[in-house]
Formats: C-alpha cells, structure tokens, sequence
C-alpha cells in the first residue's frame, strides 16, 4: 500500500511580517481618512480613502494569488 | 549646555508613533478627536512635572537659545505707539496723508462690499465682526481689576511656595481660565528689552525700585521686583480662519484678544487673591513683544510669517503677557524644527497679496523699516504693505499668513503627527512636505458662506487638543 505523504509549509517569516506592515499601512491611511473628513479637509480625505482602497485591493490580490489552491 | 536630545524616545513613545494599538480606529470615531498616535489625551490626570509643564511631543526639545539668533547689544526696547504701524506709527513711517488715504478707500470698500452682499463681507459678516471688535475694546487694566480680597484683608499671610509650585498652580488657574498654553520668562538685563518702552496709548514704562506698581496719566511704574513674566496664549478657531481674509473669519481673532482681557483680570485678581502683585496689558498688544516673549519662555518659535508658531496649535493662537512678583519656575525656548522648515517653506509669503513677506531663504539681520525691531535675525515684514492691505483689501487684520502655514492643522489626523515629527528630525525633507501640503489641499480658502452651516464647537475651537500633563 503506497504512503500518502502531506507536507505543511509554514508562511516564511518575512511573509508574515509584510502582511503585518500592509494591516498597519491599512490602519494609518483608513485613519487618515476618517479623521480628515472630520477636519473638513476633502482633498485629503480623498486622497487617503483612495491610497487606503487601492492598498486593500492590492492585498486581497495577492492573497487569492498566493492562497494554497493557486501554488499547487 | 544644550538639553537637545534630552528626551529620548520611550517604548510607549514608540509604540503611540508606530500607531499600534487595536483601538486605534474606534478611536477616531471619539467625539475629542482622541486617538493620536502621539499626545493621546488624557484630560483631568494629574501633573506629574513639579511646575506643571506640559508633556510635548518628543521631538520637541529644549534649548538654552532659542532658533532665532539674537544680538542683545542691537535689542533696544521700541514705543509701541510710534515704531509699529497700528498706530500713529503707520503716519511716521509711510507718510502723514497715507492713515487718511487707507481709511477712505476701506470705506469705499466697505460700503460697496455691503451693497453687493459680497460672501464673507455682508451684512452678516459685518455684524459678527463688529460684535467681536465690541469685546476687544473693552476695558484692560494695568494694575487689575483689584476687587478681590487680598491674604491681608483675609487676615492671613499670603501665599507661601516653591517657585514649581507656584507655576503649577497659576498653570492650572489659567487653564480654567481659557488660556491654551501657560509659559514663564524671567526679565534679566536681556530680556528687560522686550519690554516696550512705551505702550500703545503712550504711556511710558518705567522700571522702579518701589514696592508696589502704580499708573499715572503719563506712566506705568513696574516695580524691580515684578520680573516674572506670564506668557500665555488664547487659540483661534482654525475652521473659521480658513476662510480669511473675510470678516466671518478674522472675527475669531478679535474674539481671541476679547477672551484675553477675561483671562487676564481673573489671573491678575488670582495673584492678587494670593497676595502677589500681576501686572497686565492696560491696552490691546501692551507691555511687550509677544512674539519674542513666547519664543523666549518656549511657547513656540519664530516664524517666516514673523509671529509665533507653536508645536500644539501652529499660529493658531494669540499671545499676552503678565508681570509678577510672584517667583516662578521658568522655561526655557524650544527647538522642534519650526524655524528651520520656514527656510524651505514660503507658504505664507506667497500668500500674502501684499507681498509684505519675505522671499529670502535665510533670515537676515538687515531690517526692512523703521516698524522693524532691529538686533535679531528674521524674515522682516514690510509693515506698511501688510497695513495696507488690512485698510483696503480685506477691511480687517486677514490673517491669510496664519491660514495657510502648513503648521496650522487640526489634531484628528494621525499623518499631521507624523509630518511635525519628520519636520523636527528629518530637515532635508522640508520641501517634500511643503509640496505634500499643496497637494493634500491643506490652506485652500474655504467657504465663507459655508461657515454659517457649520456646528462648531463654543468659540470654534477643542479645547481639549492640547498637552498631555508629563
């Protein structure tokens, strides 16, 4: 009877620290954001609702890209 | 010997800058505007300093001398009346016939801005600018308003402290009484130059060997002995100033100086209560250089636009001073890079439509007019351009120099914390930072007509932005 084998690979180290940085980056610009509308400043609260979309989008790409199914 | 350096970054210095924390979000959602990643508000703690001085931000150091260099032996103490252009000094500096000139087209100017129902200049406008300027021409006093009981009426010896002790407390009373920041200066054969030698109503200011101050119809006697001097400051609302150089918003200003006398006679009649004499401004921008008096105790530092900008509020406030007998702890100025960011910046001087501003990278030591105070080293104004437009252009004091200083910012955002740090220890990225506050929009004129739809907080300002006690 063959042995079926399963290997985990644990997340590089680095990996789980760039996701920590994009979380953090997240919470900077979502703050911005919010609290510039507060102020009544709209260009700047623009902006930052802007750079804080396109970082979430950019980080939920990467995740479906190197979720398990897709490197198999 | 310099302190700089002196405060080093804690963990949980560290940690607030970093913006860790996973209330960091709710906290924006607070109606105070909590959640700074750097002075996080801890409003009705108790001081932990022995004078009561406030924590800053850690970028803010102190200095034995201040960013601006200062040749004393130059200082000389100025009248009031007659070397600034508010007065009679604009006739003496620009000409006689030019104060006539100036009032007759701002009359023009006035009265076709009324018809015409000119946004920021109407009716309306009018009317809350002049109910403001009612307060600022109230009445100031010299030697206090002197009704309430002294230690001796009470029967009892006065007051009895430290020199910390009695900064914390006049700290913790003016506070209550509406000041935004509380700072001291001692008068040494230096700093006694900042004294004007004449106030704006003429009166000379005399310094005499006597026990107690007195006022006569020519002078003002400061007794040796009242060399402390109280500088505090009162803010502006920065939501209304964005509308400058309109009436809605140069209205805060003259509330601003209005809050002052209040604050001043409650703190004179404090010191009185405690037995100690408290010498104020007996007119609007009396007794000294305010500017020089807040850089000296290490409210601020000075400015391209030639007024003090202070780590908490940018420009945003106004300063005035008291003279005491009562010993102090005092403070010594500050360096958080506001100075040196001014070199790269310009932001105000290329507001300014009176090109009154100077363009020139480096401060000089060469003034631009007999309005000028001689003996350090700054960017001079031309005064008679800025007066003049304050008569013809926008009809009152417009402050457009305060409005667009990237330093003028309110406290919600986590990023204004950041820039402040980077100005403060990052120089070369001064101009990166100017840009970035173009292109974030920050100094654009706002809506004067859109003021009138906003809820703002009492007098438009938070009064709970400011220091976290050490």
């Amino acid at each position: 009877m063959d042995k079926v084998g399963i290997e985990v690979k644990p997340r590089p180290w680095l990996e789980w620290i760039l996701w920590a940085v994009w979380f953090l980056a997240e919470i900077f610009f979502l703050q911005n954001a919010i609290a510039s509308g507060k102020e009544l400043q709209s260009t700047a609260a623009t902006i930052f609702w802007v750079i804080f979309a396109v970082l979430l989008i950019a980080g939920i790409v990467v995740w479906i890209i190197r979720s398990p199914e897709k490197q198999d | 010997m310099s302190d700089k350096g002196k405060k080093n970054l804690g963990r949980r210095d560290f940690l607030k800058l970093a913006g860790l924390g996973m209330g960091a979000v709710a906290a924006t959602n607070s109606s105070s505007g909590d959640g700074s990643p750097v002075a996080k508000k801890t409003a009705m703690e108790k001081f932990q300093d022995p004078a009561g001085r406030p924590k800053r931000p850690w970028w803010v150091k102190t200095v034995d001398e201040p960013t601006v260099e200062i040749n004393w032996d130059e200082v000389n103490r100025i009248n009031e009346q007659t070397t600034t252009v508010r007065g009679p000094g604009l006739g003496i500096h620009a000409g006689a016939d030019l104060p006539g000139e100036l009032s007759e087209k701002g009359a023009a100017l006035k009265k076709e801005r009324l018809e015409k129902g000119t946004p920021g200049w109407a009716l309306k406008d009018q009317a809350i600018y002049n109910a403001q300027m009612w307060d600022l021409r109230g009445e100031s006093y010299y030697l206090g308003p002197q009704t309430a009981e002294t230690p001796e009426d009470m029967g009892v010896p006065k007051w009895e402290g430290s020199p910390e002790e009695a900064s914390k407390i006049i700290r913790a009373a003016m506070r209550h009484f509406g000041a935004a920041q509380v700072t001291f200066m001692e008068l040494d054969d230096r700093t006694r130059k900042l004294m004007y030698s004449h106030d704006p109503d003429g009166k000379e200011l005399v310094f005499e060997d006597v026990e107690e101050a007195y006022e006569t119809e020519e002078k003002r006697v400061i007794p040796n002995k009242c060399k402390y001097v109280i500088v505090w400051s009162v803010q502006m609302s920065l939501e209304t100033l964005r509308r400058s150089p309109t009436h809605t918003a140069c209205q805060t200003t003259l509330g601003a100086y209005g809050r002052s006398r209040r604050i001043q006679g409650l703190t004179q009649e404090f010191l009185r209560g405690l037995g100690y004499q408290g010498l104020g401004e007996g007119s609007i921008n009396a007794l000294g250089i305010a500017p020089a008096m807040a850089v000296m105790s290490g409210m601020g530092e000075l400015s391209r636009l030639n007024r003090v900008i202070t780590p908490e509020y940018g420009p945003m406030v106004r300063v005035f001073k008291i003279l005491t007998d009562l010993p102090v702890a005092t403070d010594k100025p500050i360096d958080a890079g506001i100075m040196d960011f001014c070199r790269k910046c310009k932001k105000c001087a290329e507001a300014c439509p009176s090109e009154a501003l100077s363009f020139e990278d480096e401060p000089t030591w060469e003034t631009r007019g007999g309005w000028n105070n001689p003996g350090h080293k700054a960017w001079f104004e031309d005064s008679v351009k800025c007066i003049s437009y304050w008569r013809t252009g926008s009809g009152n004091n417009c402050t457009i120099c305060f409005a667009v200083c990237p330093f003028s910012k309110e406290d919600k955002a986590w990023i204004h914390d950041w820039v402040n740090f980077g100005i403060a220890t990052v120089p070369a990225m001064d101009g990166f930072f100017r840009s970035m506050d173009d292109a974030f929009g920050y100094g654009t004129q706002s809506d004067p007509e859109e003021w009138w739809n906003l809820d703002l907080p009492e007098y438009g300002i938070s009064t709970d932005r400011s220091v976290t006690e050490a």
